[in-house]
């Protein structure tokens, strides 16, 4: 299983979730994503496209204004 | 279901920093201050302590609301998904009914109505100024609303977004008299009730919204299942 960080601190949405999308395509099934954000509609829209597309996703604020989005890759 | 999904078996990297601090006395703090300007304000002129309440009020409701112009349109191409794009046709529709009232209102005294200076003509220039605000919101990161909101969530880079929308704004404002006597004046005002009457204006208004607001759906379902 692969972790993978990408660092989105300091980009505006939709900047996070464009990458989150193009590096979730290059991961196999299982891998784990953690998107860095501080922008926070990214907070909104990452978790919600991930969960329509269909992956396990949670958001945990690490600190304040800052997000990490866990996403695990499920098909 | 034996193994538990990765996501919740991951360390949290929360418990590495350092603990967060309490915001509730900075909040508290807010409060008291922002009432006291309130007040103060409200001394000197209750107008500006109105727009200094509701100005607070939109502010709070974008950001809790996660309200965002910008997403509505940009979301649906995204992500496929169009939540926010219904929210603002669901606003706009709230709108049409609340400045209808407003408007019906003075004409029915026979006074004139508030607001009617905003009544301007529509030509080719609007779809082109529209398309151009629409490619620079979504590269700046959030329309005129969208942006304040995040200088004041302290999002760095949208300060830079701020000072040239508030360069723009200002070169606008120098060449808009060109604009208006050589561009904005070709076109032609509408003002929907002098066309269709009072109660159609507002249907046809409320038709066009609720058929958009379909289409929407649709559009996201449609997505969903691709």
């Amino acid at each position: 299983m692969n972790e993978v960080i990408i660092d989105c601190l300091g980009e505006a949405c939709p900047v996070p979730l464009v990458k989150a999308q193009n590096k979730l395509k290059e991961m196999a099934i299982g891998d784990v994503l953690i998107v860095q954000i501080d922008h926070s509609c990214a907070m909104k829209n990452l978790p919600e496209w991930t969960n329509k597309d269909g992956h396990n996703v949670e958001v945990e604020e690490v600190d304040d204004g800052e997000w990490e989005v866990i996403i695990e890759k499920a098909k | 279901m034996a193994e538990q999904p990765a996501v919740s078996r991951r360390r949290s990297s929360a418990s590495r920093r350092k603990p967060k601090k309490n915001q509730i006395p900075f909040g508290v703090a807010l409060v008291a201050i922002v009432v006291a300007i309130g007040i103060a304000l409200g001394t000197k002129n209750p107008t500006l302590a109105l727009f200094w309440i509701t100005g607070i009020c939109f502010g709070a409701i974008l950001q809790k609301g996660r309200f965002c112009f910008t997403a509505s349109m940009r979301d649906p191409y995204l992500t496929g998904s169009t939540s926010l794009t219904r929210a603002v046709l669901m606003a706009f529709a709230v709108t049409t009914l609340g400045f209808a009232a407003i408007k019906y209102g003075y004409a029915a005294q026979g006074l004139p109505m508030p607001g009617m200076s905003y009544v301007v003509p529509i030509s080719l220039a609007t779809i082109i100024g529209a398309f151009m605000f629409g490619i620079g919101m979504v590269i700046a990161g959030g329309c005129a609303s969208g942006t304040l909101m995040r200088v004041g969530e302290g999002f760095q880079m949208q300060i830079i977004s701020l000072f040239f929308f508030t360069v723009g704004s200002l070169w606008g404002a120098h060449d808009f008299g060109w604009w208006k006597y050589n561009v904005i004046s070709k076109g032609k005002a509408v003002f929907l009730p002098d066309v269709f009457g009072w109660a159609g204006a507002i249907a046809l208004q409320l038709a066009i919204i609720a058929l958009l607001y379909i289409a929407a759906e649709k559009y996201e379902e449609k997505r969903k299942n691709d």
